[in-house]
């Protein structure tokens, strides 16, 4: 299907070439032959993991991908821990305090939060932070340090500046939904009798809240951020695409809009893949953080 | 106990009206409804409240480009909001680019809805075999996000308005579909829906005149919050460079049309049509918390 949109081959070759120049990448790509042939090549590559070459790189599309993967990830699984530092606090004191007028500026901020488009909040951060005041650079990744073998932004302060703005702006699309849940959460927990107990022991409330509270809202919030987590990398294409960020979603908005077929489907499978694992994973996860789902598992 | 429950219930009906009415003149709803109102209105009435047509190339003239928020064009109009890189003048640009994002997200909203409706009117009534099936579909499009599938479907069909709306319709039907089917699966075990079926009423009759007005109701507020987030997609999508052409702009288009002058410091371009994207997701999602709470029976005080 991929296959109908636009012809590569005007991407590839400067559009001043003879026509016997253009005849001949056609055949190197193996494009002048019919759609059926052509699929058929694919799935005897992609049976033994070979999803292609890419048109614009000439190399394997999914080692391209795997290459790109770790700034990805990186980023994402800082957006993750920026929300819930930010959104768990805030959304424990709105579910401690329903009446406040610092719960109202919460919850305000939060669908506000929803409200407000990512990526133009995203140009907004650069004007503020890069333009006027200089503080933080626009776009990179920055000088990378080697810890354990892992090439990271994390462990170079130049990283880590080129790191703060595009993880924020990841994260505030989260934060606001981790604030709903604590809220909602903590309004529940607060109400059993096992929290009235512990006041009527006379603990202090700091004890309560992390003691008591916090391992029970938390089961819930770490099995949804867990499957969000492959939102954040879906949407991790608009963050990169704004800071010029090197990893898998600007890869393959590239690779769209120049039309290089193996990567974006080799992006698609590879995606495809990570969603399932994921999955999985909180499915497992809550079996072993919530003893009920496993018992009534057993009786079905 | 149980006389207390009924008179209490009776009450509320008696005030149905009233309360309904003083729900609406909350401060909340009258704003966001007001602003949502001048919103659509100067989206449809755009050609007579632009200053000028951005897309007539005799009126935009080069030797206006980027000009700040304020200062007098070469004909002598003012630019209120600035112009662009090309010297079109940004709030002209502004109003005819919500034109685009409405039409977009609105055609889009309604496509899903019907096909929503219909798989999940079809998936509640009958149930069993079709329904699973149906469910399972709509479980897997759930499970990946909006934006991705958007991303890839548009990968897919090419660049257009009426691709974006193919695209926006396909990813959002899944949701209506499943609140529907639960809406559905309710009225369906009533006993009017079973009197109708002994009566003989066709399958067909039956839903479309029983179970399609009893089911529809969740869906009001499920619509409004669901533009809203079609707007966003599809500016994010236009953004990225894969939604509508450029050849007639929305909001996000602008927006990306402006990135590429921030870092010299032309902020408008980019700041304005975001705000106005801002305004118009924001309206809209307070509107429909609003009529939640006003359509909620139990949230009466």
């Amino acid at each position: 299907m991929i296959n109908f949109v636009g012809d590569p081959v005007d991407m590839l070759v400067n559009p001043e070439s003879l026509p016997e120049e253009i005849d001949r990448v056609r055949k190197d790509f193996g494009l002048d032959q019919p759609v059926h042939v052509q699929y058929w090549k694919f799935l005897q590559g992609a049976v033994t993991g070979n999803l292609g070459n890419s048109f614009i790189f000439g190399r394997p599309a999914l080692a391209l991908i795997i290459e790109r993967f770790p700034a990805t990830l990186e980023l994402a699984t800082c957006a993750l821990i920026i929300a819930i530092v930010v959104g768990l606090p805030l959304g424990i004191f709105a579910g401690l305090n329903p009446n406040s007028i610092g719960t109202r500026i919460i919850m305000g901020g939060s669908v506000l939060g929803i409200s407000i488009p990512t990526f133009w909040l995203g140009l907004m951060m650069i004007i503020v932070f890069s333009v006027i005041l200089g503080w933080l650079p626009v776009s990179g990744r920055g000088e990378m340090g080697t810890f354990l073998g892992i090439q990271s932004s994390l462990f170079t302060l130049d990283g880590l500046l080129h790191l703060i703005m595009p993880a924020t702006n990841l994260a505030l699309f989260k934060i606001a939904m981790v604030i709903r849940l604590a809220r909602a959460g903590t309004e529940e927990v607060m109400g059993f009798d096992f929290i009235k107990f512990t006041r009527a022991r006379g603990l202090p409330p700091k004890r309560i809240v992390s003691f008591h509270l916090l391992p029970n809202i938390l089961i819930p919030i770490i099995t949804v951020l867990a499957i969000e987590f492959g939102t954040l990398i879906a949407f991790a294409t608009v963050t990169e695409t704004i800071f010029a960020w090197p990893g898998l979603g600007k890869l393959v908005i590239e690779a769209i809009i120049n039309l290089d077929r193996p990567i974006v489907v080799a992006y698609l499978m590879f995606v495809v893949t990570l969603f399932l694992i994921l999955n999985l994973i909180v499915d497992i996860m809550y079996a072993v953080l919530d003893p009920r789902v496993r018992i009534k598992g057993e009786i079905q | 106990m149980n006389d207390k429950v009924i008179s209490k219930k009776n009450g509320v009906q008696n005030n149905n009206s009233k309360i309904i009415i003083k729900k609406f003149t909350r401060p909340a709803t009258i704003i966001s409804l007001g602003l949502l109102f001048i919103i659509i209105f100067c989206a449809v009435i755009a050609p007579f409240l632009a200053p000028t047509n951005p897309y007539d190339l005799k009126v935009v003239s080069i030797l206006d480009s980027r000009l700040s928020p304020g200062d007098s064009m070469f004909n002598g109009n003012v630019a209120w909001l600035g112009t662009d890189g090309a010297g079109r003048d940004v709030l002209s640009a502004i109003i005819y680019g919500l034109r685009t994002s409405l039409i977009v997200a609105i055609s889009s909203a309604l496509i899903a809805l019907t096909i929503g409706l219909i798989v999940g009117l079809i998936s509640g009534f009958y149930g069993g075999k079709i329904d699973s099936f149906l469910m399972r579909v709509v479980d897997i499009q759930l499970s990946f996000p909006a934006i991705l599938i958007a991303l890839v479907l548009l990968a897919l069909l090419g660049k257009g308005i009426d691709k974006v709306i193919i695209a926006l319709a396909i990813v959002q039907w899944a949701i209506y579909a499943r609140t529907v089917r639960a809406a559905a699966i309710v009225e369906r075990n009533k006993e009017y829906i079973q009197a109708a079926s002994c009566l003989g009423l066709s399958d067909f009759f039956i839903i479309w005149k029983h179970l399609l007005p009893n089911s529809i109701s969740p869906l009001i507020v499920l619509a409004t919050l669901q533009t809203a987030h079609s707007i966003s997609i599809e500016a994010t999508l236009s953004f990225l460079g894969v939604g509508v052409p450029i050849t007639e702009p929305s909001l996000g288009s602008l927006i990306s049309n402006g990135f590429d002058f921030i870092l010299s410091g032309a902020y408008w371009i980019t700041f304005f049509p975001g705000l106005m994207l801002l305004a118009t997701v924001a309206a809209i999602n307070i509107f429909g918390d609003q009529l939640r709470i006003i359509l909620n029976p139990r949230v009466n005080n």
